[in-house]
């Protein structure tokens, strides 16, 4: 019996899934024992329901015996209750009213005895019978979009996700931490495989960000917190106080001159300082100076005050605050990079102990035309120029033991790259590879690898090093070569270490307050590995670049794209449609005792002061069902899965 | 203060130096050594594989005669039982199966009377509760540089020690590691607190050769003679180690090295017992610093003669 008292007339449908279920299941018979159970008006079976003669067969039932309710046996929700809820749909049947026996993944898939397979897949069926018998016809809950982005993180991903969502004609707030957008890519020297200069091709569009009509950038910001949900967030920013005002300041660089705190400057990997008032590189977006008060001696004009004093233009202000505002937005890309493992990590290669043991951005820096050294390659310690320069790949990757069980994917490439470079700037020096295995899977990759080797005369030994260490000035690297079988002994006047990528640093605060998946290695969850690759399994987030795991240069551009176009789907809709199977209150059952309150997860249902009763958020609540779980006197029913529906399931299945 | 001291055979034999500066050094810092009675050799390598396992009766014995004795912890200086013993420990600890299987073994123990040739047979078992330490890390967890400072009377600042870890204190990391095995420092430190100089040089985790010595002697003096070049180069005047396997292949052998190795000069080997022992103003007669191959004597000479008023 339905809710008005008229008896439902069910169908239903098993489906063999070709031999997937029918091997183990015998279909028949479940079809035939489900014929004369009350409710079911018919029952039968089919190869592949999800096929278009299935459906159709499906459709043509629907209307000749006249059911209101369709059940069908087959594989998980997942996969097939859209199709099948289409299906009813055009037959005129209210969708809510269809509903799946799981009967292969939950039975077939992870039995063998036939005999016992088939009374399990019977068993699901009845009680899907059961829960269908009380379905309601539900209608999903309609919602707004708010048609404005924000990308947080400025590297490459960001730039080219902000860049492609501003095209498409949406507003984006782009957001970075940093004092500069340009991320991890500005600072490379040349790029593989084409070996074109990093600056020169990201300058232009860390350009074209800072004009973009529809782009709002904001660097020297953080996120707070995200509350909301997808088409309809509600985000905090953190203003963090720069101290120059950008407007103002001319760039003419006085005030770093008189400022006397000298500190490592990150932008160069500490190979070289900077004053704590400075402009992190030159093409720096937006250009302007950023005091950094951390290594400020204090703002207080009787500490220190030099800057201020020379500012022509009146561009410093101490009393600038750190602001929190709020904003809207309807979609979020994620693109926060990475980090390299650090080299303490390591201890038997001794990058921290031994100023000529670098790794692969620190090399980059000194590759640079606008590095330390100004593109010539010299050793850190003493200045020299390296005569033998040692590349050990794979660096805390690939260890699934001591360190990253993953591959950095790009080290091979820009190991390649660094061993080629160093020998155009350096053609009398010897330039070794160790490797485990040299992957170079990408368009024309393998033909620059050859070409390091074969034109270049990089040495490549096949081999893991087990010690770098330091005797006086010789630094000494000892390793394999496991093509030989014999061990490698090499003085070397360079160590470069190609570290493993891993998560950002202070990252995961940032993601906390997201509330997005992460995988096993702190990299963010994609909703599925091959068919949704860009968007997180939190609806509304969508992911571009490092952040989601080792890339290289066209693979994050292209994601970013990918991700942007994604943003682009969700805002060309009128409305978002929401899920009706939530869980409201029977306020005259509610005590308001608040229990549900604190569980759920999504912040969905709060006590309203006056009438002593919950009330939900419908468009917040996930349908998780943890209120109706935790709900003491049963106010909290989810639609469609009442605790009435529940019992019924239970007794058709322990019925036998 | 009473404390449990597993000495193991090498110092009861071959190496009565780093037995006897230890009794020394730790009667100055107040502690008196009690060794387990009727203690027996810890058997000198854990057992690797698993089905092994009365390999670890022994080790477990001399653990549960600690545990009988009310002590709660044992301290060694040999490199190889620290090894062997904390390991022990641990496998018991990880796998309850072994530790009961262990059990079972002891329990059926006999001990026969010397005089009266009556046999005991109500054997207990060992419950878990006894902590391997280490003679290095109870002097820095235990004791505290401070108190160790506060004891020294000889000045050893003229002496330029290179502290040799070997293998058996930092392997495996999980297991045993007093520090950790790439990049430690405990060493260092404790030399540095008894006021030596140190020297820092790469080989110090390097393998000595250890018993691959007795099969092939010259591939061990071959490692020997790297961990001792590397120290000269790096301006060591000696070599401290806690190991006597270690002593043995980098001591001992050093006739057998100068036979392979014209440039080789030969270096003074001291036990960290022996550094500390001096340190503390232990008479260097009771040292046994007469027992090396390499006299250490007119190294350490070098020292002030006088002693530190503290």
């Amino acid at each position: 019996m339905n809710g008005n008292g008229k008896k439902k007339k069910i169908g239903v449908f098993v489906c063999h899934c070709g031999v997937n279920i029918a091997s183990v299941v015998d279909v028949e018979r479940v079809a035939k024992a489900l014929e004369n159970y009350p409710g079911v008006e018919f029952s039968t079976n089919y190869v592949y329901m999800c096929s278009e003669p299935g459906q159709k067969m499906i459709l043509e039932k629907i209307k000749e015996q006249k059911l209101d309710s369709v059940i069908v046996a087959a594989c998980s929700p997942t996969l097939h209750e859209k199709t099948f809820q289409n299906v009813v749909e055009l037959a005129g049947i209210n969708p809510y009213q269809l509903e799946i026996a799981n009967i292969r993944e939950q039975d077939s898939w992870v039995h063998s005895d036939k005999e016992k397979a088939t009374a399990k897949a019977v068993k699901i069926v009845k009680s899907m019978v059961e829960k269908v018998l009380q379905n309601e016809s539900l209608e999903p809950i309609r919602v707004g979009v708010t048609r404005r982005a924000l990308v947080i993180g400025g590297g490459i991903s960001g730039l080219q996700a902000a860049l492609d969502i501003a095209d498409h004609g949406y507003e984006v707030l782009l957001v970075e931490k940093g004092p500069s957008i340009g991320g991890h890519m500005i600072q490379l020297s040349e790029t593989f495989p084409t070996l074109d200069c990093s600056q020169c091709i990201m300058t232009p569009k860390m350009v074209e960000v800072s004009r973009h009509p529809k782009i709002r950038l904001l660097t020297y910001h953080e996120v707070e917190s995200v509350s909301g949900f997808v088409g309809n967030f509600k985000v905090k920013i953190r203003k963090k106080p720069r101290y120059v005002n950008p407007d103002l300041c001319t760039l003419c660089g006085d005030c770093e001159k008189v400022c006397p705190q000298i500190v490592s400057d990150e932008f160069n990997m500490g190979l070289s300082f900077r004053k704590a008032i400075y402009m992190p590189f030159p093409q720096a977006v937006p250009g302007t100076y950023t005091l950094d008060i951390d290594n400020c001696l204090g703002l207080l004009p009787i500490r220190c005050g030099k800057c201020k004093d020379v500012c022509e233009p009146k561009a410093i202000n101490y009393d600038e605050q750190e602001e929190i505002f709020e904003e809207e937005v309807g979609a979020i890309v994620v693109s926060t990079g990475y980090d390299l493992y650090t080299m303490d990590h390591l201890g038997e290669y001794g990058g921290e102990r031994y100023e000529d043991v670098l790794n692969g951005l620190e090399f980059e820096r000194i590759l640079s035309a606008s590095g330390p050294t100004g593109g010539v390659v010299r050793r850190p310690s003493d200045g020299k120029v390296p005569k033998n320069v040692v590349f050990i790949q794979c660096c805390g990757s690939r260890d699934t033991e001591n360190h990253n069980p993953y591959c950095s994917k790009i080290c091979c490439m820009y190991t390649a790259k660094h061993a080629m470079l160093y020998k155009h700037r350096v053609p009398d020096g010897h330039a070794t590879v160790f490797y485990i295995d040299v992957r170079t899977g990408g368009k024309a990759f393998d033909e620059f690898y050859q070409r390091a080797v074969e034109e270049d005369h990089v040495l490549y030994i096949r081999g893991k090093v087990s010690k770098v260490f330091q005797e006086g000035d010789r630094i000494i690297v000892w390793g394999v070569d496991t093509l030989t079988g014999k061990k490698v002994e090499m003085e070397a006047d360079m160590v470069v270490l190609a570290m493993s990528m891993v998560k950002t640093e202070g990252g995961e605060e940032l993601l906390k307050k997201l509330k997005i998946a992460t995988d096993a290695n702190g990299w963010l969850a994609e909703a599925h590995p091959k068919l949704r690759p860009v968007e997180s399994l939190n609806a509304g987030f969508f992911l571009a670049g490092c952040a989601h795991g080792p890339k290289d240069i066209p693979e994050t551009v292209a994601q970013a794209s990918a991700a942007a176009a994604k943003v682009g789907d969700l805002f060309a809709q009128k409305e978002l449609l929401h899920e009706p199977t939530i869980v409201p209150v029977n306020e005259e059952l509610c005590s308001g005792c608040g229990i549900c309150v604190t569980v759920c997860p999504y912040g969905a249902r709060e006590l309203d002061p006056i009438k002593k009763v919950v009330k939900v958020n419908e468009i917040l609540c996930e349908g998780c069902g943890a209120c109706a779980a935790a709900c003491p006197s049963g106010a909290a029913q989810q639609k469609n899965q009442t605790d009435n529906q529940i019992f019924s399931m239970v007794k058709a299945i322990l019925k036998g | 203060m009473k404390l449990h001291y597993y000495p193991g055979c090498t110092l009861k034999e071959k190496t009565t130096n780093l037995d006897d500066s230890t009794r020394a050094a730790m009667e100055v810092l107040g502690y008196e050594l009690v060794e387990p009675e009727n203690w027996t050799c810890c058997g000198a390598e854990f057992p690797l594989t698993e089905e092994k396992i009365v390999g670890l009766a022994a080790p477990t014995r001399i653990l549960r005669q600690v545990e009988l004795e009310g002590g709660d912890k044992v301290v060694t200086t040999c490199a190889f039982c620290f090894n062997v013993l904390k390991r022990t420990n641990e496998a018991l600890l990880k796998d309850p199966l072994k530790h009961k299987r262990i059990n079972a073994y002891l329990r059926d123990d006999i001990k026969i009377d010397p005089l009266t040739k009556k046999k005991t047979t109500d054997f207990a078992e060992y419950h878990e509760t006894v902590w391997v330490l280490h003679l290095m890390e109870f002097i820095k967890y235990q004791i505290g540089y401070d108190k160790v400072k506060s004891h020294i009377k000889r000045d050893l600042a003229n002496l330029k020690v290179a502290p040799y870890y070997g293998c058996r204190l930092l392997r495996p990391a999980g297991e045993v590691g007093i520090d950790i095995p790439d990049d430690p420092h405990i060493f260092e430190e404790f030399l540095e607190n008894i006021g030596c100089e140190v020297v820092d040089f790469p080989f110090k985790q390097e393998c000595c050769g250890s018993y691959i010595s007795v099969s092939l002697p010259d591939a061990a003096s071959e490692a020997s003679y790297q961990i001792l070049r590397s120290a000269r180069y790096c301006g060591a005047d000696m070599l401290a180690l806690s190991c006597p396997l270690c002593y043995y292949n980098l001591d001992r052998r050093q006739d057998r090295i100068k036979e392979r190795f014209f440039d080789f000069t030969g270096m003074p080997i001291l036990f960290f017992t022996q550094l500390l022992a001096l340190a503390l103003g232990v008479d260097e007669k009771v040292l046994g610093l007469d027992q090396h191959y390499y006299d250490p004597r007119p190294v350490l000479s070098k020292m002030h003669k006088t002693e530190v008023v503290s």
